[in-house]
């Protein structure tokens, strides 16, 4: 008995080793938050909360993520939902999983080249004899943020989903089909409660991806509204050091909001878990 | 349990490792109190680790294919760059002194205006150590105000003059005949051209610096703003002005000023792709290089407008916690002498100013300086001279961060 608790103990060390650093950071960047010239205050927070910069920054942070978290996973399940026969195969697998391969700021850069004004796209506009072609990178509406993201982010989804769909029994279906269900009622009743917490987790990890990256919003991006972590980035390396304490208060409400959301994701899910073992439904 | 807890324990102590007191300050002074040949003799064969901005491919080439070989063969000093962004490195700096961790693996970092402000301020800095270099004290003016202020900042010896530049705007001679000469023609010019001319955002190093020399033009007199230390009332008219200014030229911006490049290198490819008509940069000679690289139109030429163009001073300095003071001691002496000073000049590599006083120089090495040919798109030193402008303090630089946003951007 103390040899198997001593075991399970080991099992758990490398958890511990592998959560220190990170830890350590947050609990860092939380406290030095509290402090302004080495006084314990709270009056970063306070002016974050007075700050119109930040105030938008939020706003244009939640838009922007949710949108591309949103349309990311509508993709990828559309494709996946649509193509998993094939996607079964390893060729078009690797295919649709290559976004993966390139760093973000890869990416950004290659949808600059294919979609600013001067890009790829815009010039076989202007040779068919467009002209004024639309703002589609640095524009205040975060669209090329968003193409990026779910550029990059719908391969993630297919992942993601492709074994959900992989251990649905065919027998579901043939039961739904002979009890005279069609399509959606497939969805509905076979695919959507193997899908959802796949979903859900996706969506929690694309979200709190895209709501704190840097390197998209900091190529793609304009000078206003800008996201978050930009602004926390000018904020930290700005010339004025007192503005890390902002920097750092910005991001720890970030963390604070991600692990909400995480924990209501998790609850809600272990409630269907739940029932699920319960067998009510 | 009981081993949980212990782990623990020893975990955090693992965190918390001791942060030991030693004296640094008291080292360094220990240090550059040796006569000069026993700091070269114990440099003799040590590795420097140059910590640097690396974003210009002539600056990094001049580091590596000049100095680094130049450095091995006359003190045996083997030099390493490593590119870094200046923020970065204090940041680095700044929690390495958290830490306590006392062997850091900076031994010369290239430094000037907030962040050498930054860095004294939070004693990041070795110490006073300009006065042991015999290269500074033989060919430089040592009691040149721009060595003993820099930004705003008294230097005290702590950081050594490595170069100086001043900013230009750079145009393509084809596209236009005669630049603007004063910030009133550059508005009609923007108002005749709507769309050819921006400039990077208050974040961006030039893009401050641009924003700066608006802020001179509408003071009564430049001096007011570079004499003065920040306050933010006596400058109210001046401040007024600029806003106005730069509101006017908003919207024939290109992008109508929806977006600013957020860096030069970004103003730079709208530039060289000819969708703006004009580009600028801190440093007089730098178009030399980007046209010979094929990146800027051979027809680009600079030009500077009234009231006048900013030139600063930027330097070397010792982390205080550099484990070869005396190899980064060699290393910078033999980056101020004349010879690196004038390959630096010339616009093979860098094509940069140099802080040294030519008087001072023996008559062989003056001639060489003299006859430096920067380039054809490089202003005359006469011309640059007549322009130039002190910084004001770092405090401005700050200042505008803040108050372009407010008062430009969210307008």
């Amino acid at each position: 008995m103390k040899w198997s608790s001593n075991k399970s103990w080991l099992l758990f060390l490398p958890a511990v080793l592998f959560l220190i650093l990170p830890l350590y950071g947050l609990a860092a960047a939380i406290s030095q938050s509290f402090q302004q010239q080495g006084e314990w205050t709270l009056s970063a927070y306070q002016q974050l909360f007075q700050s119109d910069r930040f105030l938008s920054a939020v706003g244009f942070s939640l838009e922007v993520a949710f949108l591309s978290s949103l349309l990311s996973l509508l993709i990828g399940l559309l494709f996946t939902r649509s193509f998993y026969p094939y996607l079964a195969s390893h060729t078009p697998r690797l295919i649709v999983w290559m976004p993966m391969l390139f760093p973000h700021f890869v990416w950004g850069y290659m949808v600059i080249l294919l979609l600013s004004e001067t890009g790829v796209l815009a010039q076989v506009f202007t040779l068919l004899g467009g002209d004024d072609f639309p703002t589609l990178t640095q524009d205040s509406r975060g669209i090329g943020i968003i193409l990026t993201y779910v550029w990059k982010e719908v391969p993630f989804v297919i992942l993601m989903l492709l074994p959900v769909y992989a251990t649905i029994k065919p027998e579901y279906y043939d039961l739904v089909k002979t009890l005279g269900g069609g399509a959606w009622s497939q969805f509905k009743q076979v695919e959507w409660p193997h899908l959802l917490p796949v979903m859900i987790e996706t969506f929690l990890i694309v979200f709190a991806f895209t709501i704190s990256a840097y390197e998209v919003p900091a190529l793609l991006g304009t000078t206003f509204p800008e996201m978050l972590s930009v602004l926390s980035y000018n904020w930290f390396y700005g010339s004025s050091w007192d503005d890390r304490s902002l920097a750092f208060a910005a991001m720890v409400l970030l963390s604070l909001f991600i692990l909400i959301l995480t924990f209501i994701g998790y609850i809600y899910m272990n409630k269907k878990r739940f029932r699920m073992m319960k067998g009510k439904s | 349990m009981k081993k949980w807890i212990s782990l623990s324990i020893f975990l955090a102590a693992l965190l918390l490792t001791a942060c030991s007191n030693s004296e640094t300050g008291q080292e360094f002074t220990n240090i550059t109190n040796q006569d000069w040949e026993e700091i070269e003799a114990s440099a003799e064969g040590s590795t420097v680790r140059l910590f640097m901005w690396g974003g210009d491919e002539g600056i990094n080439q001049y580091i590596d294919e000049w100095v680094t070989p130049q450095l091995e063969d006359t003190y045996g000093v083997s030099l390493e760059r490593v590119p870094m962004d200046t923020g970065e490195i204090l940041q680095k700096l700044q929690t390495e002194k958290q830490a306590g961790k006392q062997d850091g693996t900076i031994d010369i970092v290239w430094i000037n205006a907030e962040n050498f402000k930054n860095a004294k301020e939070n004693d990041l800095l070795a110490g006073s150590f300009v006065d042991v270099l015999p290269n500074f004290n033989e060919y430089y003016d040592t009691e040149d105000p721009a060595f003993q202020t820099d930004f705003g900042t008294a230097v005290e010896g702590m950081e050594a003059p490595w170069g100086k530049v001043q900013f230009v705007f750079h145009y393509d001679s084809e596209k236009i005949e005669t630049p603007p000469a004063s910030f009133e023609e550059l508005k009609t010019w923007v108002e005749e051209n709507p769309g050819r001319f921006t400039y990077p955002n208050a974040e961006d190093f030039t893009g401050n610096a641009f924003l700066r020399h608006v802020l001179y033009a509408n003071a009564e007199q430049p001096s007011d703003i570079y004499e003065q230390p920040l306050d933010e009332e006596q400058i109210s008219e001046a401040a007024e002005g600029t806003w106005t200014y730069l509101n006017d030229i908003k919207p024939n911006l290109w992008r109508s000023g929806s977006h600013y490049p957020n860096s030069l290198t970004e103003l730079d490819r709208l530039y060289s792709q000819g969708e703006v008509w004009m580009t600028m940069g801190y440093n007089e000679a730098r178009a030399e290089s980007l046209i010979e690289e094929g990146v800027f139109p051979e027809s680009t030429e600079s030009f500077v407008m009234e009231p006048g163009s900013i030139g600063n001073t930027h330097f070397l300095s010792i982390p205080f916690n550099s484990t070869n003071p005396e190899g980064a001691l060699a290393a910078i002496n033999f980056m101020l002498s004349p010879e690196a000073q004038l390959e630096k000049l010339k616009p093979d590599y860098w094509g940069e100013n140099t802080p040294i006083s030519i008087d001072r120089l023996p008559e062989e090495m003056k001639q060489k300086f003299q006859s430096v040919d920067r380039g054809e798109s490089v202003l005359s030193q006469s011309e640059l001279e007549e322009s130039f402008l002190p910084e004001s303090e770092a405090a401005y630089v700050e200042w505008m961060e803040e108050q372009w946003f407010n008062e430009v951007v969210q307008q």
